[in-house]
């Protein structure tokens, strides 16, 4: 037994023990939302490594399922990329899997568990040296939509045209892990006849791919859409963007730019070889330009073609929340889940130094009221830890009893601003000037001014917040920002937003934490092996910067949606937090 | 009216240009870097510079307007996407020609904007001559008081309102949907008569109110007294010379909403998820989308500038006493 395979059966053992509770207020009445109680815990999502008996097809089939008609999709938007290359937003990611293949992707069960299984790939990689060089082999049967055999070859391309300078905004992860920060330097992509060395195809089952340094999670990061593969043959550059080739069971009929995308089956896409996709609907007529607040009254009166109609990323319009969740005959077609994303407050710590102040910031903090005037309990849990529960390795940790008085304490802030000395310490809390956003700052100015504070607010316009924000030198000592996790393990989860190293102007580091101990903490998590391992040590890194105070975690972001009462097997994906497509059928 | 119309368009071309010069201006007054919008989540400087070369934002912005304006009349390449002349520049969010995109949009909102205003005009004008002509009666007052009721409604309030109670509850109506009317002439007509309804809702209560104070003020006109004195008929007084004496008024107003309609109905096409000139509006602000912000604005103030070089013209086809000098 290989080394790698040691780490499946172990992490196989333990999954059962993944499954984290947490005391999380996530109360699901409206009175909850009003009064902040708790009422039913969450549960976090459970993630392992499945084996390569896992990784055969067929999918898990959904109880009553029956193939056939065509499901509808109603969004907001067109997707912004198709071209696997490009895919890094989740609607984006959602979508492609229905055409878009990877060598790894996401097993989910019955139960709502989830696995990383192959999915091009026999089974999820393997790696004799820490996760330095990674090997998989293809299944027998994959192939593209025209019928010919996906290989190795097609792997190795598609990994080397995300390095062309055309591809824009897909993730980055392993063409640095290949090639260094300044990858582009390194090698310019595949169009000039040049291939990367670092990647080889002993056969046309066979590939390996070799990194700098070891990254024993890959395996996660290649499940990624932006890693998923792309036709050599049929690639069409900047085009391919719009019609990707597929390698899934649908294929790209039709697409008119911000009005519609049309998919029909793949007639060469074997159910047998894929473990993830069920693909019961023959045809997928997707519209875009349709808002929240349409696409609500849509569903809720569930007429006509909207009977079988889901959206990926349009949630119930605020307006409606209540009625929703309110009404009994809409509770069998409404999804509520947890997403990847959590909300922090990030405290300025190259201004705000004295722990003792940032403890009172994060004593004082009024999440109840904040999360109210945002929607309420649909749209979160209180949140205590820099992780989502949607990660490996999430542990529930509170140490400054926020969920007790989610409302704020504002007295016992106020006692350590008088320790500290600093009362009347300025705080310059920056804000997106939006309705709600004012509504917000008044929450948070009354609990700081009341714990002792003097409070600053600095109003920001939408499409200049980011840029301000991430100005190293910026004025500001408090400011929202968020993050979601690339793929459900603490290294995505925390590495980008709290590496001291990474500081920099339109850098992650918000809150400009740059803590040795930290650091050399993250150095070494990357390098354990096993995932389940890792996962705790990321745990101990959340809770580290959670005793320290550096930012202020606020809520666990939920989704709360809604679809038409012709389909079976709508589910929430909870590593995108959208509607899955997966094993969606038309009753 | 050939020296009226040539200098006319001179003066149009001077606007349009300071219109796509001011675009640009107030593009670049935002601290916002729009190259970051396509970088991706974890954007290192190296990708983000490249990115800012590929899309010429590394070029300060009188440079970039330069080219944008060259590229009309020359042509320009980007990212190897030919574009010839005239090229109005090219959408790196949506990969595509801005021309194509706006030849694309266009139908939609000219769709929109022929059906409401022929119900609008039927509708607004007839009613407003029936109040006029019935004026201090019941009639006048019904239908005064209906249009001050129903012109203080707004699209995001009617339009809303009409979708539940005409698609979403009732299925009575297609949901908003354009499709050419070459295509699918019924298919054309059903799926934009939600948004003809609603738009000329509000525009037909302005028209009556309009046509109504128009034609009463003619109506006491010294030469319609005159006329009528001389012993002509009520009805040629009131349609030959009270009419002809109100149009100017209602020609006017209507070529600048056409104009303003054709650049793009905004709340309209959002309420209605048409793909027209207006949605493409707000999209290419939302996305900081430069090429395409300033060909919808363009094509927008080219569409106000020429109706009302049409209007001024129309002038004098109704008025004989106006002079085009």
């Amino acid at each position: 037994m290989s080394s790698r395979k040691s780490r499946l059966a172990a992490a196989i053992m333990v999954a059962g023990a993944l499954t984290v509770t947490t005391a999380c207020s996530s109360g699901h009445s409206n009175e909850s939302a009003k009064t902040g109680a708790s009422k039913a815990p969450v549960t976090a999502t459970t993630i392992s490594v499945g084996t390569a008996e896992d990784s055969k097809g067929p999918a898990i089939a959904e109880p009553g399922a029956k193939k056939g008609g065509t499901v509808n999709m109603i969004d907001r938007d067109d997707f912004s990329h198709l071209d696997p290359a490009m895919v890094y937003m989740n609607y984006n990611a959602e979508v492609s899997l229905l055409f878009t293949r990877q060598l790894t992707g996401y097993k989910t069960a019955a139960d709502g568990s989830q696995k990383l299984v192959g999915d091009l790939a026999t089974d999820t990689g393997s790696t004799t040296d820490g996760g330095k060089t990674w090997k998989f082999t293809l299944k027998d049967g994959v192939k593209w939509q025209d019928g010919t055999p996906i290989t190795s070859a097609d792997i190795k391309y598609s990994i080397e045209r995300t390095y062309a300078s055309f591809v824009k905004g897909g993730p980055t992860y392993i063409q640095s892990w290949i090639s260094g920060d300044k990858y582009r330097e390194a090698y310019a992509g595949p169009y000039d006849g040049k291939g990367l060395d670092a990647i080889t195809t002993p056969d046309d089952k066979t590939v390996v791919i070799a990194f700098q340094d070891a990254h024993p999670d890959a395996n996660f990061t290649l499940a990624m859409t932006g890693y998923g593969v792309v036709s050599k043959a049929h690639d069409t550059k900047e085009e391919y963007d719009k019609k990707p080739f597929s390698s899934g069971p649908y294929q790209i009929t039709e697409h008119v730019n911000d009005r519609s995308l049309d998919l029909e089956r793949n007639p060469n896409w074997d159910g047998a070889t894929d473990p993830i996709r069920n693909a019961y609907p023959d045809k997928w007529h997707m519209t875009f330009g349709v808002q929240a607040q349409q696409s609500t009254e849509r569903f809720m009166a569930d007429n006509g073609d909207d009977k079988n109609a889901f959206s990926f990323h349009n949630q119930v319009h605020t307006t409606y929340i209540d009625k929703v969740k309110a009404d009994e005959k809409l509770k069998s077609r409404t999804l509520e889940g947890l997403t990847p994303y959590v909300d922090y407050y990030y405290i300025n710590n190259t201004r705000i130094k004295d722990q003792k102040v940032r403890e009172a910031l994060v004593k004082a903090f009024p999440h109840q009221q904040t999360r109210q005037l945002q929607g309420g309990t649909s749209y979160g849990d209180y949140a205590t830890s820099y992780m989502s529960p949607t990660v490996l390795g999430y542990e529930s940790y509170d140490p400054f009893d926020v969920l007790k008085k989610p409302q704020g304490d504002t007295e016992a802030a106020k006692k350590l601003l008088t320790d500290a000395n600093a009362l009347n310490t300025t705080i310059v809390y920056a804000y997106n000037n939006t309705p709600v956003q004012q509504k917000v700052t008044e929450a948070i100015r009354t609990n700081l001014e009341a714990a002792g504070f003097k409070f600053v607010p600095h109003p920001l316009d939408s499409k200049t917040y980011y840029d301000a924000i991430q100005q190293v030198n910026n004025e500001f000592d408090l400011y929202w920002g968020g993050w979601g996790a690339d793929w459900p393990t603490g290294y995505t989860s925390l590495q980008p937003v709290w590496d001291g190293r990474a500081i920099a102007d339109g850098g992650q580091n918000y809150a400009h934490v740059n803590d040795p101990e930290i650091n050399a903490a993250m150095d070494a998590a990357v390098k354990i092996a096993d995932p389940v391992a890792q996962g705790k040590a990321w745990a101990a890194i959340d809770k580290k910067l959670q005793d320290k105070a550096y930012s202020i975690p606020d809520v666990y972001q939920r989704s709360l949606s809604l679809y038409g009462s012709g389909l079976g097997g709508v589910k929430f994906d909870t590593l995108a937090g959208l509607q899955s497509p997966l094993n969606i059928y038309v009753k | 009216m050939l020296r009226f119309l040539v200098r006319r368009s001179l003066g149009a071309l001077v606007i349009l240009v300071i219109v796509s010069m001011v675009t640009y201006a107030l593009f670049f007054a935002i601290p916002a870097d729009p190259a970051r919008l396509y970088c991706g989540k974890t954007c290192s400087p190296e990708n983000l510079a490249l990115i800012k070369h590929d899309m010429g934002f590394d070029k300060s912005w009188p440079v970039q307007y330069w080219d944008w304006l060259s590229a009309i009349f020359t042509g320009n390449s980007y990212n190897g996407v030919n574009c010839s002349a005239p090229c109005f520049g090219y959408s790196f969010d949506k990969k595509e020609l801005v021309g194509s995109i706006l030849a694309d949009r266009f139908p939609t909102t000219l769709s929109l904007t022929i059906g409401s205003a022929v119900i609008f005009l039927l509708f607004g004008i007839g009613t407003g001559m029936l109040a006029a002509h019935k004026q201090g009666k019941a009639l006048d007052k019904i239908a005064s008081s209906a249009s001050l009721v129903v012109s203080s409604m707004q699209i995001y309030v009617a339009g809303p309102l009409a979708l539940v109670a005409l698609c979403y509850s009732t299925d009575l109506l297609d949901l908003p949907n354009y499709v050419p009317i070459t295509e699918d002439p019924v298919g054309w007509f059903t799926g934009l008569l939600v948004p003809w309804i609603v738009l000329s809702l509000i525009w037909t209560a302005n028209y009556t109110r309009m046509t109504r104070s128009s034609m009463v003020e003619q109506l006491s006109e010294d030469y319609v007294r005159t006329a009528r004195a001389k012993g002509m008929s009520g009805t040629s007084v009131f349609m030959r010379y009270a009419w002809r004496g109100a149009m100017g008024t209602i020609v006017t107003v209507f070529g600048i909403d056409l104009g303003v309609l054709l650049g793009g109905a905004i709340i309209t096409e959002t309420t209605f998820s048409l793909h027209g000139l207006g949605e493409l509006a707000i999209h290419s602000f939302r996305d900081s989308d430069l090429s395409l912000l300033v060909g919808v604005t363009v094509v927008a103030a080219t569409l106000i500038v020429f109706f009302n070089i049409i209007v001024d013209a129309a002038y004098a086809l109704i008025d004989p006493r106006i002079r085009l000098a």
